[in-house]
């Protein structure tokens, strides 16, 4: 009988430990947004973490509109996105989304056409946003999404680094020259080069896709009406592509590869543990930035090159406003205030970072700014430059099916596809799947969403 | 949910056994009802939903109609090698976090079963890792454990002079494992804990009268004792883990080697597939293996407490 008392106390132990846990692990806010306050997911990169610290101060202190920011990662921001936007999940006013999403989702309705909002307030200086950047978040010449810093990629590189091994970076490099630049440089100490690995489309499926695209493959054909055609992962050249990178990565990439996106490297990079980095431009101005330990160290280039005339990639982080949400115009006056010109001069001042890490590349009046000017000498020439190289129509060697993009196809199953994938060639990267295997389970995954 | 249908069907057992009036036991059932239907309403109505979402096309992206198709998902769902490999993961990550946490905890029940000084602090402190949010065990171990630059594993590993190790991307099936091993073992200990402690004392003292030797002892009474414990934390001990998703989800966030059915369902639905309907058969699969897992388990466990309470 003793026996049994035990096992049973054992049991119910265990049973209530169990539901402790369970609950522990459960979300518990489930957000309720009382009086005039508003919802807002945003990706967590530096500029929008500055964003929101000025928040209270610059907009909700003269609106009396309350921000509620959810900080997200890339991954975890377009899940919550694409269900609250696309299956109408209701909890957001404002979301943040890119030139991949923004005509989708205009395209089906899901989200607020922003043009009549724009048009009516003179001060947001509609015309002032650089002409790339809106179409591309536009459809039928609709602005869907409000563009919260613009950017391409290009390469950006140690000075010092590079001189001290007697290598010159060309203006415009090739993927070839990159590489034997990256593995001349790799030591034990610095690695000659970062590069994305991190599973996920935007993550390492944004850096891949323009090297794809350069070294002439593509993820599907196009068929005559633009839709989305046959897979074409099992092609020689996308081989060759993923071949490259991550060799690359192996021979002289940074440390965890596997596990690195843009703020790992940027870490990286500023911890001087890496010499090169080729990522979004965006990432100039926190190098550049006043508080930066490598501030005036760095060159830059444009995105390598191989079998095309430009590779950089066009993205910009985008405010938007689901259909669903109740407080439209509430949501408008914050996008007004995040992405018109006011914000940017008043974040000059006042941000961590200094000028020279204002949200960049949305604005010609950005770059007519003298502090910014002065600030971002170094790269705001090669920003532009690359923003308007970036080759978003016509990016590779044959014909995409669905709407434009470079480091993206423009079609609804990229998504899914990119994230599946990217998972396969992480794998390469992390040194536990072979390259063909890892291609064989791409093109099943490619081909199965094609037939979608 | 399955530890209270555990309860349920254990203490049917007894009212068998009592062998009381067909009304007495309705007008026990009686208050529970308005429980039962309200359980009933939030468990069964959405599975019976699933079910039939299981039987369409339904996906969001691209948007489309919602299409009866039939079987064709559970067709597709026998000839899916990435579905394959998921459930090969599940069992990894359930076997050897189980057989690693029981084997650890047992070892710790047994030095915690000894009276010493300190011994409520050093219990307590034991039991910590099970009090953390999975998420939280999870990041620590990524960050703190595992990482590359600055985690304390490779930091003893270069100290030693070797080259570090990306464990988690390198070793995923074995990162995780290792991180539930280290949260899971308090809940072992606890179950051998209680088993060690309702050893009758007299048993042990006759055998030491008798000139047992202490190892003798442990092997030929304390294990035979604890049999039934170990397969009480063994079962539980799956049934939990089988349903592993957050280390997964911030520790590795998917890929070969990670994906474990959980992580595949919700990869397929939620997470960037949005294929609803696909995805519902997967958990309609996964649902009819736990109810299997289950019965064994509810088999197995009322057949010991049955055997326990003759001896």
């Amino acid at each position: 009988m003793r026996g049994t008392r035990g096992l049973w106390a054992a049991a119910v132990v265990a049973a209530v430990v169990a539901v402790v846990a369970a609950g522990c692990g459960g979300k518990s806010s489930s957000s309720s947004s009382k009086g005039n306050s508003i919802n807002v997911a945003i990706v967590d990169n530096p500029q929008m973490k500055d964003i929101a610290k000025l928040t209270p101060s610059l907009f909700t202190a003269k609106s009396g509109i309350k921000v509620n920011y959810t900080v997200l990662d890339e991954g975890t921001l377009r899940q919550v996105t694409t269900r609250d936007v696309a299956a109408g999940g209701r909890q957001f006013d404002v979301v943040m989304i890119g030139p991949y999403e923004a005509p989708q989702f205009g395209r089906d309705g899901t989200i607020q056409d922003l043009t009549p909002y724009a048009q009516r307030e003179a001060s947001y200086q509609l015309s002032d946003i650089i002409p790339s950047v809106r179409s591309a978040l536009s459809t039928d010449g609709k602005l869907f999404a409000a563009p919260f810093y613009g950017e391409s990629s290009f390469v950006m590189y140690r000075k010092d680094v590079l001189k001290a091994a007697g290598l010159t970076m060309p203006a415009r490099p090739t993927w070839d020259q990159v590489a034997a630049i990256a593995r001349k440089v790799n030591s034990p100490k610095m690695a000659g080069i970062c590069l994305r690995g991190k599973p996920g489309w935007g993550d390492l499926g944004a850096s891949f896709t323009t090297v794809l695209n350069t070294f002439g493959g593509t993820w599907w054909s196009a068929k005559p009406d633009g839709s989305i055609g046959q897979a074409q992962v099992n092609q020689p050249a996308f081989k060759q592509a993923l071949q490259f990178y991550t060799s690359l990565i192996h021979d002289a990439g940074e440390k965890d590869a596997a596990n690195s996106s843009f703020n790992e490297c940027l870490t990286q990079y500023k911890d001087g543990k890496v010499a090169m980095w080729y990522d979004a431009t965006v990432a100039a101005g926190i190098l550049e930035a006043s508080d930066s330990p490598v501030k005036g160290k760095n060159g830059y280039a444009l995105a390598p090159v191989k079998d095309t005339p430009a590779s950089g990639w066009l993205w910009s982080w985008a405010l938007a406003i689901p259909k669903t949400s109740s407080k439209a115009d509430s949501a408008w006056k914050y996008i007004s205030f995040a992405t018109g010109p006011q914000y940017i001069k008043e974040a000059g001042t006042r941000i961590d970072g200094g000028w020279a890490a204002i949200p960049p590349g949305t604005r010609n009046s950005t770059y007519k700014i003298p502090q910014y000017e002065q600030a971002a000498s170094a790269f705001a020439d090669e920003t532009l430059k690359s923003m308007a190289a970036a080759p978003i129509a016509n990016p590779g060697t044959s014909k995409r099916p669905g709407l434009p993009g470079v480091q993206y196809v423009g079609v609804p199953q990229f998504q899914d596809v990119g994230n599946q994938c990217t998972q396969q060639f992480s794998a390469v990267i992390a040194g536990r799947s072979s390259i063909d295997s890892a291609l064989k389970n791409c093109q099943t995954i490619a081909s199965q969403a094609a037939s979608q | 949910m399955t530890a209270t249908a555990g309860a349920v069907d254990a203490s049917g057992s007894k009212r068998r056994r009592l062998n009381p009036r067909l009304s007495e036991s309705w007008r026990r059932r009686l208050p529970l009802l308005p429980a039962l239907l309200f359980t009933i309403l939030l468990t069964q109505v959405p599975f019976v939903m699933s079910v039939y979402y299981s039987l369409t096309n339904w996906h969001i992206v691209p948007p489309g109609p919602r299409d009866f198709i039939g079987l064709r998902n559970y067709q597709h769902l026998f000839s899916d090698h990435f579905f394959r490999s998921a459930v090969w993961v599940s069992i990894e990550l359930t076997v050897v976090p189980v057989i690693g946490s029981l084997v650890l905890g047992a070892a710790f029940a047994v030095l915690l079963d000894r009276k010493f000084f300190g011994q409520g602090v050093v219990r307590t402190l034991l039991i910590t890792p099970f009090l953390l949010m999975p998420v939280v065990v999870g990041l620590i171990w990524k960050n703190q454990m595992f990482n590359d630059l600055y985690g304390v594993m490779n930091w003893v590993i270069e100290k030693l002079g070797g080259s570090s190790v990306d464990f988690v991307s390198r070793y995923p099936t074995w990162a995780i494992a290792l991180t539930l091993v280290w949260q899971w073992t308090p809940f072992m200990m606890l179950i051998m804990l209680a088993g060690l402690q309702s050893q009758p004392s007299d048993v042990l003292e006759a055998a030491k009268v008798d000139g047992a030797t202490p190892w003798g002892i442990f092997r030929q009474l304390t294990v035979t004792h604890l049999r039934p414990y170990m397969e009480l934390g063994i079962l539980l001990g799956t049934i939990y883990l089988i349903q592993v998703y957050d280390q997964v989800a911030v520790m590795t966030g998917g890929g070969p080697g990670s994906t474990n059915v959980p992580y595949f369902v919700f990869q397929r639905s939620i997470g960037g597939g949005w294929e609803f309907g696909q995805a519902s058969s997967y958990s309609i699969v996964v649902v009819i293996f736990s109810i299997v897992i289950a019965t064994i388990a509810l088999r197995v466990l009322s057949g010991l407490l049955k055997g326990e309470e003759i001896a």
